[in-house]
């Protein structure tokens, strides 16, 4: 893993993450925000279920992000 | 896909992602958004599609097949040893090199990836090759745990908005 971002922020004055790295292409950005809204504002899974699945996949990664 | 019960059309991994539409109108409108507006040139997704596909040993991904990329069957046939093969361009070998770590070498991605892929490509390109190998990555992932099977399929192109993903 980098120690530095690969990529820039596309957002003035913000620190290069997911969201402002995203930003690159709006379009993009703008669906998975509407389909990860959707996903989390949906109650057919509960949080707490999605919350572990979430976690426990990001361990299973190693994704420290 | 034994456990679906529902009426099955051509398009089996659309069908179950419809078993929530609204998500998978979403998510169509996600992944379709690569192809739709051609974010990064169209051989170059298709070619990371398949690689990707290939590692993952995913007969459903690999079976599709996008019939305006550009991509020649000599291509598909060499795919497996794209590296130094001269039937790839040093841009499709930047991202074939940056595509085949998705799957199960994520962490050995290196800055020198990122880089080469530069020289060739913008940064809003990186960008959405980035979620394309995401993604590509996730359908065979999904595909492989719903256990969905088509026959091959030639289409013009995988996903779109207003169509079924294939």
């Amino acid at each position: 893993m980098s120690t530095k971002p690969r990529v820039s922020s596309a957002i003035p004055e913000q620190t290069p993450n997911f969201g402002s790295a995203l930003a690159h292409q709006p379009g993009l950005a703008e669906a998975f925000g509407k389909l990860y809204a959707t996903f989390w504002g949906s109650n057919e899974l509960d949080h707490r279920t999605k919350e572990i699945t979430r976690m426990r996949n990001a361990r299973v990664t190693d994704c420290g992000f | 896909m034994s456990w679906l019960t529902k009426e099955q059309s051509e398009y089996p991994y659309d069908d179950v992602l419809g078993i929530r539409p609204e998500l998978r109108d979403l998510y169509r409108n996600f992944y379709g958004k690569l192809w739709d507006d051609e974010l990064v040139p169209v051989n170059l997704l298709e070619l990371c599609r398949l690689r990707i596909a290939q590692i993952h040993e995913c007969d459903t991904e690999w079976e599709v097949r996008h019939s305006e990329a550009g991509i020649s069957d000599e291509q598909i046939q060499k795919l497996q040893n794209w590296e130094g093969n001269q039937l790839f361009s040093p841009v499709e070998q930047a991202v074939l090199r940056f595509a085949e770590k998705m799957p199960w070498q994520h962490h050995e991605i290196t800055d020198k990836d990122f880089e080469t892929m530069r020289a060739h490509l913008s940064e809003p390109e990186v960008v959405a090759l980035t979620v394309a190998c995401g993604l590509f990555d996730a359908n065979c992932r999904l595909r492989i745990a719903l256990s969905v099977k088509q026959g091959k399929k030639e289409t013009k192109a995988p996903a779109g908005a207003e169509q079924a993903i294939r």
